[in-house]
């Protein structure tokens, strides 16, 4: 489509909330690399990745999706799985942006962490978390400082998404009552698919621990950059280097529209997101580069849950709107998803 | 002509979304559903609710979800209003 040099390739990690039943399974035995870097992952999870794996491909899992110990690992499994398949089109992103866990397995797609010492982090981290005390989040149809007066010290901003789609984050009890009182005030609120209160305070005494693990692991400086939604900036060597940086980002806010308009002020991009459903492109959109038809957005899965074939498709048409971008893309002889050209 | 038009939807949302910058969307934006917009399901409550309050409307529960399309949203819009009309006529 694009003659002179094609838009450098952003790959966008989705996070919490994105999760749910059999996210991405359809190319589970489809996708060879995809299954792999999957069975990898179980594998390196030990005597936890069996469970983990068949609540990932059940319809009605024995432990809810939405609980710390599935969301949390399947997620960052299931982003690192599909940003492999795209690499492995011979396609080479010029950055990374995740949100939440998604950061954690942009840093491992950029070489920060060996994949085994991650697996073992997530899971420290979820055995860590599910010992905290139960809490939700809150989505909310407003900006960061129209729901400032609804904050207590329990309910906090847990992740500015766009400039009027702020997430609370807090115990039960206390979001209830704030998520009422913006209700009477006319503003729009969604509960987000979590059992924990990520990105608050609460889940502080958790994390205690969790850094001395971080420590303990080696750590590259990563390539491609990997701009960060906690500092809304490239990944620093100093950022790298401080375990508390990676420990404590469960308690930190999620910066994702600050994070996502740095990474647009380098330089016009196409934004590929890698993980289930379409929540970080939807949100892309509404950025003035995309507006402008400038920068663009492709969704490597589809944007509702649906039967295996729906994955499928996503994926070719993904592979299909990436080469029209200007990618030379590689097929594999074994890959089933990307249309040879 | 209608009561209720695409360009009112859209700068509807675009408020709804905390957008700054009007950026014109292409004519064949209203046959895209919201979702390949950028506007999901909590800036689409929102929008419900504004044109609700705005124009003394209720719309059909099957208004919501994000695979709506803006054409068929200022089709509900429209049909509702028609509908209030004779009430607010005969009163």
């Amino acid at each position: 489509m694009s003659a002179e040099r094609p838009l450098p390739v952003a790959l966008l990690l989705p996070g919490q909330g994105s999760q749910h039943p059999r996210m991405a399974a359809g190319l589970y035995g489809y996708e060879p690399v995809f299954t792999a870097s999957m069975d990898e992952f179980f594998d390196a999870a030990g005597p936890e990745g069996g469970p983990l794996r068949e609540d990932w491909l059940a319809e009605r899992p024995a432990t809810e999706l939405d609980h710390v110990t599935r969301s949390q690992p399947l997620l960052f499994a299931v982003d690192l799985a599909l940003g492999r398949l795209v690499l492995s089109w011979g396609v080479r992103p010029a950055a990374l942006l995740g949100h939440s866990i998604g950061e954690l397995a942009s840093a491992v797609l950029a070489g920060v962490f060996d994949p085994r010492d991650a697996t073992g982090l997530v899971l420290d981290r979820v055995g860590r978390l599910a010992k905290a005390p139960p809490g939700g989040m809150l989505a909310v149809a407003a900006s960061t400082a129209e729901v400032e007066p609804y904050l207590s010290g329990d309910v906090v901003v847990g992740a500015v998404n766009a400039p009027r789609q702020t997430i609370l984050a807090g115990p039960d009890g206390p979001l209830e009552k704030a998520g009422r009182a913006l209700g009477e005030a006319g503003f729009v609120c969604r509960r987000v698919p979590s059992l924990s209160a990520f990105h608050s305070p609460m889940l502080e005494p958790a994390c205690q621990g969790a850094a001395e693990r971080f420590a303990a692991v080696p750590k590259r400086m990563p390539s491609p950059p990997v701009h960060s939604a906690y500092t809304a900036a490239p990944l620093t060597r100093a950022d790298i280097d401080d375990p508390s940086f990676w420990a404590r980002q469960p308690v930190a806010p999620v910066l994702f529209w600050p994070a996502l308009e740095g990474l647009l002020a380098t330089g016009d991009h196409l934004l590929v997101e890698v993980g289930p459903g379409q929540g970080l492109s939807q949100v892309a959109r509404r950025h003035p580069a995309v507006r402008r038809g400038t920068s663009t957005v492709v969704s490597l899965l589809p944007p509702r849950p649906g039967p295996p074939e729906s994955d499928r498709t996503a994926v070719a048409t993904a592979a299909t709107q990436i080469r029209a971008a200007g990618h030379a893309i590689t097929a594999h002889a074994d890959s089933h998803g990307v249309p040879t050209a | 002509m209608s009561a209720f038009t695409t360009d009112d939807l859209f700068k509807i949302m675009r408020e709804c979304a905390g957008e700054e910058e009007a950026v014109d969307l292409s004519s064949a934006a209203a046959d895209q559903e919201f979702a390949l917009l950028g506007y999901d399901s909590l800036a689409l409550m929102e929008a419900i609710s504004r044109v609700e309050r705005g124009y003394g409307i209720t719309l059909p529960e099957e208004t919501l979800g994000d695979a709506l399309t803006p054409a068929a949203f200022v089709a509900a819009v429209n049909t509702a209003i028609a509908d209030r009309m004779p009430a607010a006529g005969a009163a």
